[in-house]
């Protein structure tokens, strides 16, 4: 199963796309960072794959 | 070689401790148990480690670990938020990693060696992957590795009915970066995760060789209350323990006693090790602590015999009564009913405790 993550650019903090997904918008979750990350952040490959293998992200 | 350390999953075994924070921060003699990874990494020369983040917890591990300069390590984090398996938690570690090879260790595990010899062990020889085994007496409860005469892996069995060895897979693998392809290859188990376990056959039926290193020492998976007592039990009997606090005259104190500079044993308190006993931390007049206790910081105990457990920490004990093999969770007090009426217990007590009576 392809897994793929996001690096935020201000703190290095790197996000499962899943996570991305579930907000679509948010906050990046590294502590104290203001940088907001977006599931559209994700190269146009990524979120076509993951949404079409959606069911497979969750649990 | 690059550490990546996992603290996602939802200690619902440990509930209620766990209803306030994540698992891997239950402190054992004192300490939270992802500090003792952390510690075990960088003896392996181990120092740029990527922490996995699931829902559960995220800031207080930050809070807690921080960018790692406290611990003289380099600390990236990895949300890997749905826990979708252990194989999924290493592949969303790929960007970290790199080419390099790593060491996965799960967090709530807790070992007496260490990482070392399975990292040395990997490095000797030409090898996919290696993990790290311990002989168990039930053997049909855990994942299970034949080995062949030279400690190289020739099959894994999960929960198998006729077990081949009694070598079980206990929380700690060293990897080379052919993982990924092996983790991208991958489909989700019955179970809808992805097993690192599979993973591992997949190198091993693609002809990588997979080295296994036995654990001799004691290891712990603190997943449940009795095995944080008994983790703090080991470490307690392991740990080189030094008083810095105050022993009033008047105090009885007998064996190896871990005492933080601000705490006080009064007069009149008896303390029999080893025990750990943090700052802020006060055993007043008619208090026993006995052996495998600790004592989590800002916390008062007087009265009460206690033994064998684990008191995390802000908490007044005050009763006058015996309290063994017992975890106690943030801010739990405990006082007295005797001058009460009626006579009887009274109890406020939180989703999923367990009380016996
Ligand atoms: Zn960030």
């Amino acid at each position: 199963m392809r897994i793929i993550t996001h690096t935020c650019s201000a703190c290095g903090t790197v996000v499962a796309a899943n996570e991305l997904e579930d907000n679509r918008v948010m906050k990046c979750p590294g502590l104290g960072c203001q940088e907001v990350l977006r599931f559209d952040d994700l190269s146009e490959d990524a979120r076509e794959h993951f949404l079409d293998h959606r069911d497979r992200y969750q649990i | 070689m690059k550490g990546v350390l996992l603290s996602g999953g939802t200690g619902s075994r440990l509930r209620p401790i766990t209803h306030t924070g994540p698992k891997q921060l239950v402190p054992v003699a004192n300490r939270p148990v992802l500090e003792y990874a952390i510690e075990d990494l960088k003896e392996a020369g181990i120092t740029e480690i990527g922490v996995i983040l699931g829902n559960k917890g995220r800031n207080e591990i930050q809070e807690l670990l921080g960018d790692g300069s406290d611990y003289g390590v380099e600390i990236t984090y990895i949300v890997q938020g749905n826990p979708l398996g252990l194989a999924h938690a290493a592949g969303c570690a790929r960007d970290f990693v790199g080419n390099d090879d790593f060491v996965m260790y799960l967090g709530d595990n807790i070992l007496k060696s260490g990482v070392t010899e399975l990292v040395e062990s990997f490095q000797a020889g030409d090898y996919g992957a290696g993990i790290a085994l311990q002989e168990v007496d039930d053997p049909q409860a855990f994942g299970i590795a034949d080995v062949d005469d030279a400690g190289n892996v020739t099959q894994l069995i999960e929960k198998p009915d006729d077990p081949p060895t009694n070598l079980a897979l206990i929380g700690m693998y060293v990897f080379s970066p052919t993982i990924f392809d092996a983790i991208d290859n991958l489909e989700p188990s019955w179970r809808g995760e992805l097993e690192i376990t599979d993973a591992i056959q997949d190198l091993f039926e693609d002809g990588y060789e997979i080295d296994s290193h036995v654990v001799t020492g004691w290891w712990k998976d603190t997943g449940k209350p009795e095995d944080i007592l008994e983790a703090n039990r080991l470490v307690l009997e392991d740990k080189k323990l030094k008083t810095a606090g105050v022993v009033e005259d008047g105090a009885t104190t007998d064996g190896r006693i871990e005492l933080a500079e601000s705490a006080v044993i009064e007069d009149g308190a008896v303390v029999r090790g080893p025990v750990s006993i943090a700052e802020n931390t006060t055993l007043m007049s008619g208090t026993y602590v006995g052996p495998y206790t600790s004592v989590g910081a800002d916390s008062t105990l007087e009265n009460i015999h206690i033994e064998n457990s684990v008191i995390i920490g802000d908490s007044e004990i005050t009763a006058n009564g015996r309290i063994v093999d017992s975890l106690l969770g943030r801010g739990a007090n405990v006082g007295s009913a005797d001058e009460l009426l009626p006579e009887g217990r009274r109890l406020v007590v939180g989703e999923n405790s367990q009380l016996k009576l």
